[in-house]
Parts: C-alpha cells; sequence; structure tokens
C-alpha cells in the first residue's frame, strides 16, 4: 500500500526507454506506456482476455487474463498489473491454468451456447477462448439465465442485441462512453441479473454504432446489415479503404464468391485506429451494384452490345477525328474523387498525350464524417474518398483549358467528352446537367450502375467496383493509402484503369503490359508531392511531406 | 467496563447538542483547534492509540492517515463509512441515532488530523432516521460554529454533508463507495491506485468507519495511553462495540474492551446472558456474514479482536457475533446468506456474479431435499474458485464464507442432507416432503427444474 515508487535496482543515469519485463523467464525489452497483454503480445505470448481492448479504459472484470506476478501471493488480472522494470510475470502455472478454467466455465455456465445460430461463431473471443483454456465439461446443471425480451431486438437503427449471450464485459458501454462520447449503453441491474442495455430504452444510435457490435466479444452485439447473411470463416478478408468519405478509414472487405457482405474497420492508428463509422460501415453492400454488365455503343437510335476493344477503338476514331478538326481543343476528360490515383492518373496522361488542357474533377460536399484517431478526430466532408488525389494526379483545367463549369453552363462546348466515372457527382442523374454534357457530338461514359448520364452514352465501357480493383486513394490528411482486389470482375468488366490504359494505348501513351504498380511508379515519377511513394511502404499509409503543395496540414 | 462509546446512549434526549456540550463534548475539538495540537501530533496520538478500523479490515487507523501524499496540491476528503450493511451488524446505527454528536466531533478532529476540508458521511440509503438525525446535529454544529468557515474563531475550517446510498451492499466497500459518492454505479475499483492517492474526484481520500472516528474525540480527551491500555495486548485496543444476534437471550449492541472473551459475550450476565431455552450452542459467526463460522469447541477461548478471531481461522470484521442454536439447520443458514450475497454481487466480475447464484441454487436444492451426493464437493470447487484474488473486491472472498466453512465443519449434515433429502436437525428434520419421499432413491430428473433460482433470474418487472 506504499505511496513510495519502488526505486529501480542499479538505477543507471540514463532514462531507460523502455522496461524489462520476464515472461515465464525470458526477458524482454517493451515500451513503458502499454498495457501488460500488449507487452506478453510482444513476447509472443497470448494472453486471453474479454474486457480488455487497447483504446479503453482497464476494468479488469472479466478475470480471464490471469496471471502470477512473482513477488504477489494472489492470482492477478494481468490487464489491471502497472508494467514496471524487472516484472517477472509467469502465464504457464498450474495455478493459471486452473484460475483461467475457472473464469471460462463461470462465463459459459449461463452462456445459451447457441452458436449454431449465432452470427460471432467463427470470430468469437468466448468460442476462441473456451477451446484454447476451457475444460470441456462443467457441473453446472442448473436453469440458464435468459434475458427474453432483450434478445433479438433491435437495439438501435443498426445493431440487433441477444442479451442472453453478452458476458457483461462492458466494452460495448466503454466505447459509447470513451469513444463515441456518446454513453448511451450502461449496466443494469446488478449480480447474476447484471444487463447491458440503454439508459432509458432509448435508441443506440450514435454515428459509430457499428463499433460496439465489433468490439463485442460474443453475439450479444451483432449487425443487422449482416445477420445470418454468411458465416464468417467463408469470408475472404481482403485489405481496403472505405469509399464513403474523404477521410479514408481502413477497411477489411469481407467477401465470398464475388459478393461482397461486409466492411469491418482494419486497424491503422493515426486515420481511423480500430474505428468505422456506420455510413461508410453500411455502403459495403452497394458494391454488389450492377446494371452495366457489357460495353455499349449507340449507332444512331440503337444501343448495341459490343466487344470493348471495339468500344475503344470507336473512342479513338472519334477522339483523332476531333483532334484533326477542331484540334485538342474539342476534348474534354472528366475525372472522379471515387476513382484512384491511378485511374486518375491515366485520365490526364490520356489528356497530357493529346495536348489537351481541358480536364476536371469534381466532388459533392457531404455532411461532415468524423472518426476518432490516435490523434484525435480525423474529419471529411466530401462525399467521395479521393478528390484530393485527383487533384494531385493533374485533374484540373490545364493553362488555357476550361473546366465542368464551363461544360455545363455553355460556355465551353466540347465535341468529345469522357466521363472516367458515370457516378462522379449526384449531377450525373440530373437531368437538365446531363443534358448540358450530352450537347457534345461524343460522350464517353465508365459505368457500373446506370444513370441519367450512362444512359445517354455514346459508348458505355463496363467498369469494376472498388472491390473488384486495386489502387490507391490519398485522404484528407494527405495520406497514401492502397486497397487491393477482392476478387476478379466478371469478364467483360475491366478496372477503370484497365479501360483507360487501353484507350491510352490506343492513343499511343503506355505500355499495354502495365499494372495499378507500373502506374504507381509512373506517378512518384512524374507528379512531384509523389515521388517519395514507393508501392512497398504502403501498409499504413504514407503521409504527403510538408512543404509539398499537395500538403494542407491536417496531421 | 464502563461505558465509553454508548456512555449517552439511552439516557434522554442523547440526541441533542445540549446534551451532548454538557457531557463535555466538542471540548476535545476546542482543545485541538485552539492550539492544543497540529495536525501530525493529532495523528500521532491515534498512531499511538494502536486504533484500528472498526469497519472490517481492521487496518491502523493512524497508518492509513500517514498513507496520504504529502504536500498534495489536491484538496483531501475525509469519508465517513455508514454503509452499515454488513448483515448482523447494527453498531453504527446505533451511535449514529442515538449520539450522533459524538460521531460528527470525531469527523471533524479526524479531518483536522488528515488536513481535510470538505468531508461526508456516506449513509446507508435505508438509515432514514440516521440521516435525519445527522442532518439535524450537523446544522447545531453549524450553529454553534464547530462547522464551517473558520472552526471556533481558528483558522481551521471544515465542511461537513450527509450522503445517503441508494440500498447496496457493495457501497460499504471503500472504492464502491467512492465510486457512488461520485454519482456512478456502485463497483469498486482496481487497486492500486488505492484512495490515499486516488480516491474521490481523484483526490487523496481517507475512508473511515463511523465507530472508528467516534473514538477519536476519546483518544484526544483522555490521552492515546489510556485508550491503548484498554484491551487484551497493544495490538488489539480500545473499547469495542459488539453487535450480538441469534438464539440468545438478550441479544444487542454491548461495549467492552476489545478482546472480549467470546464466550463471556454469549454467556456474561452483563451481555447476552446465554442461550435461549437453555439450548446448546452449534455455531457462531463471529464478524458479520462474510466471517468463517465457528464451531462450538472453537468458541472455547477466543477472544473477539481482531488477531484473537484470526487465529481461530475466522475474522473479527464488524463484530457482528450472529450464534445459532443445536436446532439451527446450518445448511439453511448458509443458503439465507448465500441468498443474499448473490443478491448484492455487483456484478462486474465473472466469478462473483456467476458464482454467487450458482452457489445459492445449489445450497437451495440441497435445503429443499433434492441435493445429490456430488453437490457437497461441487460446493467447495465452486467456492474455491471465486477467491483468492479472482475477482477486484473482498466480496467474492465473503460470499464464500459461509458455504465454505459450513461444509468444512458440518459436512456430515449436508451428507445427510443429500441422502437423506431432509435436515438433520431442526423444525424440518422430521418433515420428509412428499416430493422428497416420491424422488428418494429415484431418478435425477425432474429435481432441478423444480429448484427455483430467483437470484438467477431477471427481475419480473423487466418481462
Amino acid at each position: 500500500m506504499s505511496a513510495n515508487p519502488t526505486p529501480s535496482p542499479a538505477a543507471p543515469p540514463p532514462q531507460k526507454e523502455t522496461f524489462t519485463v520476464i515472461f515465464d523467464g525470458r526477458p524482454i525489452e517493451v515500451p513503458k506506456n502499454i498495457n501488460l497483454i500488449e507487452a506478453a503480445k510482444l513476447a509472443g505470448i497470448d494472453i486471453p482476455h474479454f474486457c480488455f481492448h487497447p483504446r479503453l479504459s482497464v476494468v479488469g472484470q472479466c478475470r480471464m487474463c490471469l496471471v502470477e506476478i512473482e513477488g504477489i501471493p494472489k492470482i492477478q488480472a494481468a490487464c489491471t498489473v502497472p508494467l514496471k522494470d524487472g516484472l517477472s510475470v509467469k502465464t504457464t502455472t498450474e495455478k493459471v491454468r486452473s484460475s483461467r478454467a475457472a473464469t471460462m466455465e463461470f462465463l459459459l455456465i449461463n452462456h445459451p451456447l447457441d452458436c449454431p445460430i449465432c452470427d460471432q461463431a467463427g470470430e468469437c473471443t468466448l468460442q476462441d477462448n473456451a477451446f484454447g483454456y476451457g475444460q470441456q465439461l462443467s457441473q453446472y446443471d442448473e436453469k440458464k439465465r435468459q434475458f427474453p425480451t432483450f434478445d433479438r431486438t433491435m437495439i438501435g437503427p443498426n445493431v440487433i442485441a441477444d442479451m442472453t449471450r453478452c458476458i457483461q464485459c462492458t466494452r460495448c458501454i466503454r466505447f459509447c462512453q470513451e469513444i463515441a462520447g456518446t454513453s448511451e449503453l450502461t449496466f443494469l441491474d446488478r449480480g447474476g441479473r447484471t444487463l447491458v442495455w440503454t439508459h432509458d430504452g432509448s435508441p443506440l444510435a450514435n454515428d459509430w454504432s457499428g463499433c460496439a457490435a465489433d468490439v463485442c466479444p460474443v453475439g450479444a452485439l451483432t449487425l443487422q446489415e449482416f445477420r445470418f447473411r454468411s458465416r464468417v470463416w467463408y469470408l475472404a478478408k481482403t485489405k481496403s479503404v472505405c469509399p464513403g468519405c474523404n477521410v479514408g478509414c481502413n477497411t477489411s472487405v469481407e467477401s465470398k464468391e464475388g459478393i461482397v457482405y461486409r466492411f469491418l474497420p482494419r486497424l491503422n492508428p493515426p486515420v481511423n485506429d480500430y474505428w468505422l463509422c456506420d455510413h461508410g460501415r453500411l455502403l459495403a453492400e452497394s458494391l454488389n451494384n450492377r446494371d452495366v454488365h457489357r460495353a455499349t455503343a449507340r449507332n444512331g437510335q440503337a444501343v448495341t452490345d459490343v466487344i470493348v476493344p471495339i468500344g475503344i477503338e470507336r473512342i479513338g476514331e472519334e477522339i483523332r477525328k476531333t483532334v484533326d478538326g477542331t484540334g485538342p481543343s474539342g476534348l474534354f476528360f472528366l475525372g472522379s474523387a471515387h476513382l484512384s490515383n491511378e485511374d486518375n492518373f491515366l485520365l490526364r496522361k490520356i489528356a497530357d498525350q493529346l495536348s489537351c488542357p481541358n480536364r476536371d474533377v469534381v466532388v459533392d460536399k457531404a455532411r461532415v464524417r468524423k472518426i476518432k484517431s490516435v490523434n484525435g478526430w480525423v474529419e471529411g466532408d466530401e462525399a467521395a474518398a479521393n478528390f484530393r488525389g485527383a487533384r494531385d494526379m493533374g485533374l484540373s483545367p490545364a493553362k488555357g483549358g476550361y473546366g465542368l463549369e464551363a461544360v455545363l453552363s455553355g460556355k465551353a462546348s466540347p465535341e468529345v467528352v469522357v466521363v472516367a466515372d458515370a457516378t462522379f457527382s449526384a449531377m450525373a442523374d440530373n437531368p437538365e446537367k446531363v443534358a448540358a454534357v450530352r450537347r457534345a457530338r461524343f460522350l464517353v461514359v465508365l459505368a457500373r450502375e446506370a444513370n441519367a448520364l450512362s444512359r445517354a452514352a455514346d459508348v458505355v465501357l463496363p467498369a469494376t467496383s472498388l472491390a473488384e480493383k486495386e489502387g490507391t486513394f490519398t485522404n484528407v490528411q494527405g495520406r497514401i493509402q492502397k486497397f487491393e482486389r477482392a476478387f476478379l470482375p466478371k469478364p467483360p468488366v475491366r478496372a477503370h484503369w484497365e479501360l483507360l490504359l487501353l484507350l491510352a494505348n490506343e492513343l499511343g501513351y503506355g505500355s499495354r503490359f502495365w499494372t495499378p504498380s507500373d502506374l504507381l511508379r509512373e506517378i512518384a515519377r512524374e507528379v512531384e508531392a509523389y515521388r517519395h511513394v514507393k508501392e512497398q511502404e504502403l501498409e499504413g499509409g504514407i503521409l504527403l511531406k510538408k512543404g509539398d503543395f499537395a500538403w494542407t496540414g491536417q496531421p | 467496563m464502563e461505558r465509553v462509546l454508548l456512555k449517552r446512549v439511552g439516557t434522554p434526549n442523547s440526541r441533542s447538542i445540549e446534551t451532548y456540550l454538557k457531557d463535555g463534548g466538542y471540548e476535545a475539538l476546542r482543545k485541538v483547534v485552539t492550539g492544543g495540537m497540529t495536525p501530525e501530533q493529532l495523528t500521532e496520538e491515534v498512531k499511538k492509540s494502536g486504533l484500528r478500523g472498526r469497519g472490517g479490515a481492521g487496518f491502523p487507523t493512524g497508518v492509513k492517515w500517514g498513507f496520504l501524499p504529502k504536500d498534495s496540491k489536491k484538496p483531501i476528503y475525509l469519508l465517513c463509512n455508514a454503509d452499515e450493511s454488513e448483515p448482523g451488524t447494527f453498531k453504527d446505527r446505533l451511535l449514529m441515532e442515538e449520539d450522533p454528536h459524538q460521531v460528527i466531533e470525531g469527523v471533524i478532529l479526524s479531518a483536522y488530523a488528515i488536513k481535510c476540508k470538505t468531508a461526508y458521511i456516506y449513509i446507508r440509503g435505508e438509515f432514514y432516521d440516521g440521516a435525519r438525525i445527522l442532518d439535524k446535529a450537523i446544522e447545531e454544529a453549524y450553529a454553534k460554529g464547530f462547522l464551517g468557515k473558520d472552526i471556533l474563531g481558528t483558522q481551521t475550517s471544515i465542511d461537513l454533508y450527509v450522503h445517503r446510498g441508494a440500498g447496496a451492499y457493495i457501497c460499504g466497500e471503500e472504492t464502491g463507495l467512492i465510486e457512488s459518492l461520485e454519482g456512478k454505479r456502485g463497483q469498486p475499483r482496481i487497486k492500486p491506485p488505492f484512495p490515499a492517492v486516488h480516491g474521490v474526484f481523484g483526490c487523496p481520500t481517507i475512508v473511515n468507519n463511523v465507530e472508528t472516528l467516534a473514538c477519536v474525540p476519546h483518544i484526544v480527551n483522555r490521552g492515546a495511553e489510556w485508550f491503548a491500555k484498554i484491551g487484551r495486548n497493544e495490538k488489539n485496543t480500545g473499547p469495542k462495540l459488539y453487535c450480538i444476534s441469534g438464539q440468545v437471550n438478550r441479544p444487542g449492541v454491548y461495549e467492552a474492551a476489545m478482546g472480549l472473551p467470546l464466550k463471556d459475550l454469549i454467556f456474561g450476565q452483563d451481555y447476552a446472558q446465554g442461550m435461549k431455552g437453555g439450548r446448546k450452542v452449534k455455531a457462531v459467526i463471529p464478524g458479520g456474514a462474510s466471517a468463517n463460522m465457528l464451531t462450538a469447541p472453537e468458541i472455547e477461548d477466543c477472544p473477539l479482536d481482531f488477531d484473537g478471531v484470526a487465529a481461530k481461522g475466522s475474522m473479527l470484521g464488524s463484530a457482528a457475533i450472529i450464534v445459532m442454536n443445536e436446532d439451527t439447520c446450518i445448511v439453511d443458514a448458509a443458503r439465507n446468506l448465500s441468498k443474499f450475497f448473490s443478491h448484492e454481487s455487483c456484478g462486474q466480475c465473472t466469478p462473483c456474479r456467476e458464482g454467487t447464484p450458482w452457489l445459492y441454487t445449489v445450497l437451495h436444492r440441497i435445503e429443499e431435499g433434492q441435493g445429490r451426493v456430488e453437490d457437497v464437493d461441487l460446493l467447495e470447487r465452486i467456492c474455491n474458485q471465486m477467491a483468492n484474488g479472482m475477482t477486484i473486491c473482498v466480496f467474492a472472498d465473503a460470499a464464500i464464507a459461509p458455504p465454505l466453512s459450513s461444509v468444512k465443519k458440518f459436512r456430515d449434515e449436508y451428507l445427510h442432507h443429500v441422502e437423506q433429502k431432509r435436515c438433520m436437525v431442526g423444525p424440518k428434520a422430521a418433515l420428509v416432503s412428499s416430493e422428497a419421499a416420491a424422488r428418494r432413491g429415484g431418478t435425477r430428473e425432474g429435481t432441478v427444474a423444480n429448484a427455483p433460482s430467483p437470484s438467477n433470474q431477471p427481475e419480473s418487472a423487466r418481462t
């Protein structure tokens, strides 16, 4: 009970940056400011736990992370033991084993064990720890506790509660208090009747309610969107970036047989940390929407299916005809904030190749979305992920050129318009704006979902969703982040960069063997702010450097 | 022994400040604040007196005060723990309701000793009268200048508030009390940090029991030596209040020197005056529901002080002596206490939240004649899985005391229950319920469904 810190042995004058902690006799150097459970992880030791979460306050109440500490007779919850130099931790003794088994038994006596109908099965900490640290049998032979009126109940707009499965770890309560700051959830009653619910029955309706389900180690809180859609072990996980806004939260795209089932947040401390907002999370299934299955070309009134190379050839012809006639000023290229840096870079290179200064990219402004990173809130107010990257790639009117505004207002009347993404903005479904663009003699659109713009086009090329291609986005912080391909598109659908590369080749730029990696290398070569970007180092994202023209200062 | 703490209890107008003043009340306060003693000297005096915490743990009070960080920039708080809810304990209630000024003077003196400017009396929610009486007494003390700004014209200022709990046993645990006082759900905190460093509102805090604080004015008035001389030895000093209940002739609160032999308390003419109807003693719980039971041979030479009871494998706790005679069914007693603990567990730690209702259910089944032979070992196994570091606070250690000690000491009675499907002693011994008779030697099926588990189910209001 001494208030005095124990003097460290030998006490060398230079302050060490780390502590030496001994795990089962093996010393390891660990940073000073982490939890013992995290320190153990660095030592390659798994300490099972439920209530501990690296970003939430330590409550030490699940009593699963029990370890022995040299010099303390009683067994200790590892998460509550302050790190100090020379701390000796034993994780494999018989006392540790039996204590953890005891906690597992207590947790399971009232758990319904309805894994066959529980969505969490397969990614359930209770299952994992029961297999890893529990025992086969229990002598519990009584009636199990149930919370019948709190099962299969929407606790908020996006989350379903099954409170009979709850193990009272309070992670969801602490998430709402400490991260979301909205404090909807609380413990009701006490003892064996302890129940997690909202204070007065009001809904769990904050912008990050899905994260409460994420941090739930069991199936007590699950996402309504994903409920009963798929067993999680069938889902492939692909590293991706959320398309919802320009914050660029790192996600895992979870898919099976060419269908996206859900997004989960993927840890990236300076961006989204462990979190993902509901707006972004619920976009997952929109990636499955597809109206445009093949390339089409208009001949007079008739629209016919064509193969992609024929479509490309046709575009090439029209462009060349215009360049030969009116000159490059008769062309207009519109990029998109929904597309990757590679896509937009290719579009700009096509314009460069033709010496056309008329290029642009626009973005819809949206409600401000926020996510809590380790450095505080990151905010984004754009409806697309990559406006900044598209601008960086050079998609703004060059000297002597015009932008979309001029086209829409009629000040400029291009003969050929190439729109790299049919859903670049809500404008694309606005008949008046589409009519303004349609004044061009020839309109090319790359599309996945049909809208007024794609229906008006002369050539439509079938393009992929985010899940079917790879590339990079640049977020509001100026961080270049890579997203990977979850699955191949169904032919003849191709990635935007593939379609644009075919067109570039047709017009004499680039190699037909280029991949997104080559394009990123080209970007690093040609775009001054991106000169230090290397694909191999993209894990976690590369921040643009201070002083670069694209750097705007949000850390 | 002369009455010290209970001197005015039972006399007319014992609650009023006039009675207290006539009896030399607040003289200790006047002596201390007008220059008689510095806070350090007062703390030293309390240390010398050997006063140990009367709430249950028996930690030396002066030493506890010494844990406060020196020169803390934060305010220091004194919390008087009046959440007296240990089953069998009713001494603090008597002190607060019958002689509130003695408690208040103790609080003011202790606040002075630890340089605290704001003190709280956290009183159990059910003590409505106590809260009302204390409020009135505090008002009187303010009016006389014993509380508030510049006490008795000196530089010392102390404010005192009464805070009522909302009816949770766990709020008697000091960190649970702190959480509750902060307006949060009453749940014990992880220690370290200890309250002396990081207590209520994040500030250094001392939590002392009512009886502990009530001793302080007497230590000031009559000296640490006088206090230390009372009691069995130098480690167990001072006058002590004992609450005795159960099947004795004269249950109640008695004051005696620390270390009163347990036999004297039960049989002494000045105390409980023996067992009702001359029955024999079967078991005694010496320190409230959380203490291990003692058998009749064990009470023979058991001095009622912290070390004396500890030597018998139990604890003095809050000095609540519950006496059970030979007709008491020990399983019923354990079941009764287990029901209390399963109702009062705060529910944050897994072993306690899940273990306390389980213990109750098994005990209930055994008592109702539906137990199985393996249940006796099961009880022991559950108990051993719950305590000794398995939980944040010592509630679980308390909850296992009745079942574990009774299984150890009265195993034959448990076995009689599971084998004969009825009690060994008591009114139900001769009765065999028709259900139990039908099932005796029968199959196990059906027995479980009949054992209700009220504490294991959500309250009906929910459904």
